[in-house]
């Protein structure tokens, strides 16, 4: 049964009509150049941006008929980017995610507590957990962006280029991380720019270009050098690797289109 | 709550404490401390001896209004700031000051005034709110409220509004010149019961409905993209606490005229000491605000007397320096250190 479905959802004029079904237990990165309508794509379904037509639905109920602390409960989005002045510490950050399980009054209880220090743990902030926000890395407050989602709970997960801002360590510990995710049966959409970890991390791929839904399915199916070719104007080779025996990109400009390139592994 | 908030809300109510027993033991009729208690005791029950009276009628109610309308100037613009995300938000953004100014003159200058000691405050209110609603309609696209808009359209609106006002002074005779300058800058003279019980009456339904969005408020803080993903009604946030911080500013602007100031710095002087959950800050601005009113009362009776200063003029001219210091000592602006 599909988990979340998007019914002729478009937003005039950067996104044209898009109808598909995701199923649970699936991470699908959103791939497409810059300008491709990703953000547009996971904001809209977030109910950031009113679609200009079509409807969302979770669990077969249109989201523009719930409140917005129901919405949290299905569904937790992360912006692309996290303001760099937050005033309060990254414990108390991450408790935010708890807000749509709370009344206004009531503080958060002790199960929503050990929530948000599993969500912690999780992103290896247990020892940051008291410092401000403000006085922490770039990479460090993405991951704390990424722990409040996990504190909120919700069965489907929109991320907005979630390891654009991470060392390679943590770029491939929250691959790892999401992946598991799914495996124990949320819903991941997950805009990455990073073509090799869309190959090797996830499940499904939904590709965009200028704003139309080029191709969605697993990445097996959707993942070739044309449609690479096609959708980023480079030529682009998939090998395995010889060490570990992942699949691997070699990557170029493509002559026809930006004259002769430097090769360049992504 | 922190050791160092405890320890601020203990400062805040012992300086709230020792600023009201001043406010009302002092002034051309000195009334000692000790006969605070049984002066107020005895114009309850009737007995109108001249001490009773000067503290009844007078100096209750004008320490009372400075309270009420310095919690409220200061706590709106707390939750402003915090909506706004803008550390420069002051109730004037918004527009009600500036509205409310204009309300006000503009009842003086075309005679209303003389008619009855309504019409000016009811004008004040009512024009204050209606620059607010402007306002909110120019900034609001769709269903939604664009705060940058909002900001840009306040200020448009403000210097509009200021404009025609130094249209009308330019053509007032001096009299009713004079009458106006109150409105502008701002005084408690003449403050009165039926203005206390208003004032309460507002202050008490909007400080609740602050103190229970306090958590919306911090997460507001974060960004609203980030509010909206937690489930915050962003959209819905927005339009109560304009229309609470337009109701309550506007009944302060319509008993004491524009008071600068109180609205940005208190905020900022708390969320350094009791930092920036709303849960505390806005309780602490509260009583911020309440004692930074009546200390600048105090000071613009006396420090000139027998000239009486506007309030508005001390407020700055006290809070300013401080909030200088603060500002430029710590290199703190958004309760950071």
């Amino acid at each position: 049964m599909p988990m979340l479905q998007l019914d002729c959802v478009a937003f005039d004029p950067v996104l044209a009509s898009v109808t598909i079904s995701f199923e649970p237990g699936r991470l699908v990165g959103v791939i497409g150049p810059n300008g491709a309508g990703k953000s547009t794509l996971l904001k809209t379904i977030a109910g950031l941006l009113a679609a200009t037509s079509g409807r969302v639905l979770v669990d077969h109920v249109d989201l523009r008929t719930v409140s917005s602390k129901l919405r949290a409960q299905k569904l937790a989005y992360l912006p692309q980017t996290l303001a760099e002045d937050i005033p309060y510490t990254v414990r108390e950050f991450v408790e935010m995610g708890r807000f749509s399980h709370q009344s206004m009054w009531s503080e958060v209880p002790k199960t929503g507590k050990a929530r948000v220090e599993d969500a912690l743990a999780e992103m290896g902030l247990t020892t940051f957990a008291d410092r401000p926000m403000y006085q922490v890395s770039g990479g460090e407050r993405q991951r704390a962006g990424i722990a409040r989602c996990l504190a909120q709970e919700s069965p489907i997960l929109l991320l907005d280029e979630p390891i654009s801002n991470l060392d390679i360590f943590y770029q491939l510990d929250i691959m790892g991380k999401l992946s598991e995710l799914a495996a124990r049966g949320h819903l991941l959409l997950v805009a990455i720019h990073h073509l090799e970890f869309a190959l090797r991390f996830c499940d499904d791929l939904l590709v965009l270009t200028n704003g139309k839904l080029v191709a969605f399915g697993p990445v097996e199916d959707v993942f070739t050098e044309d449609l690479i070719h096609e959708v980023f104007g480079i030529d682009a080779a998939m090998f395995t690797d010889p060490i570990r025996h992942y699949p691997r990109l070699s990557v170029a400009l493509s002559e026809q289109k930006h004259g002769p390139g430097k090769a360049a592994r992504v | 709550m922190t050791t160092r908030g405890r320890l601020t809300f203990g400062v805040l109510i012992a300086a709230f404490l020792v600023s009201s027993a001043l406010e009302i033991g002092i002034g051309p009729m000195a009334i000692p401390f000790w006969r605070i208690i049984p002066d107020t005791w005895q114009y309850i029950h009737g007995q109108h001896t001249t001490d009773a009276t000067v503290i009844g009628a007078l100096r209750w109610p004008r320490l009372l209004v400075a309270i009420l309308v310095g919690a409220g100037l200061a706590v709106s613009g707390c939750v402003l700031q915090a909506v706004f995300k803008n550390p420069m938000s002051d109730p004037g953004v918004i527009g009600v000051s500036s509205g409310g100014a204009l309300g006000a003159v503009l009842t003086i200058a075309l005679g209303w005034s003389a008619k009855s000691i309504w019409v000016t405050p009811v004008g004040a209110f009512v024009c204050g709110l209606l620059v607010v609603f402007i306002i909110y309609r120019l900034a609001t696209i769709g269903r939604r409220t664009h705060l940058y808009a909002l900001l840009l359209a306040g200020v448009a609106m403000g210097s509009l509004c200021s404009a025609i006002i130094t249209a009308i002074l330019d053509l007032s005779p001096l009299e009713a010149m004079q009458q106006m300058m109150f409105w502008l800058f701002g005084g408690l003279d003449g403050s009165d019961w039926h203005e206390v019980i208003l004032l309460a009456c507002t202050d008490a339904v909007v400080l609740t409905a602050f103190v229970a969005l306090a958590w919306a408020l911090d997460i507001m803080v974060t960004g609203e993209e980030h509010a909206e993903g937690v489930g915050v009604p962003v959209q819905r946030v927005k339009q109560v606490t304009l229309a609470m911080c337009a109701l309550l500013v506007g009944i302060c602007v319509s008993t004491t005229g524009v008071i600068s100031f109180v609205g940005l710095i208190v905020p900022h002087v708390l969320r350094y000491f009791v930092g920036a959950r709303h849960r505390a800050l806005i309780p602490a601005s509260a009583l911020g605000g309440a004692i930074l009113l009546s200390l600048a009362d105090l000071l613009a009776r006396t420090a000139l007397s027998p000239i009486e200063l506007n309030v508005g003029v001390v407020t700055s001219c006290l809070g300013a320096p401080f909030f200088l210091y603060l500002l430029f000592r710590r290199g703190q602006v958004w309760g950071r250190e």
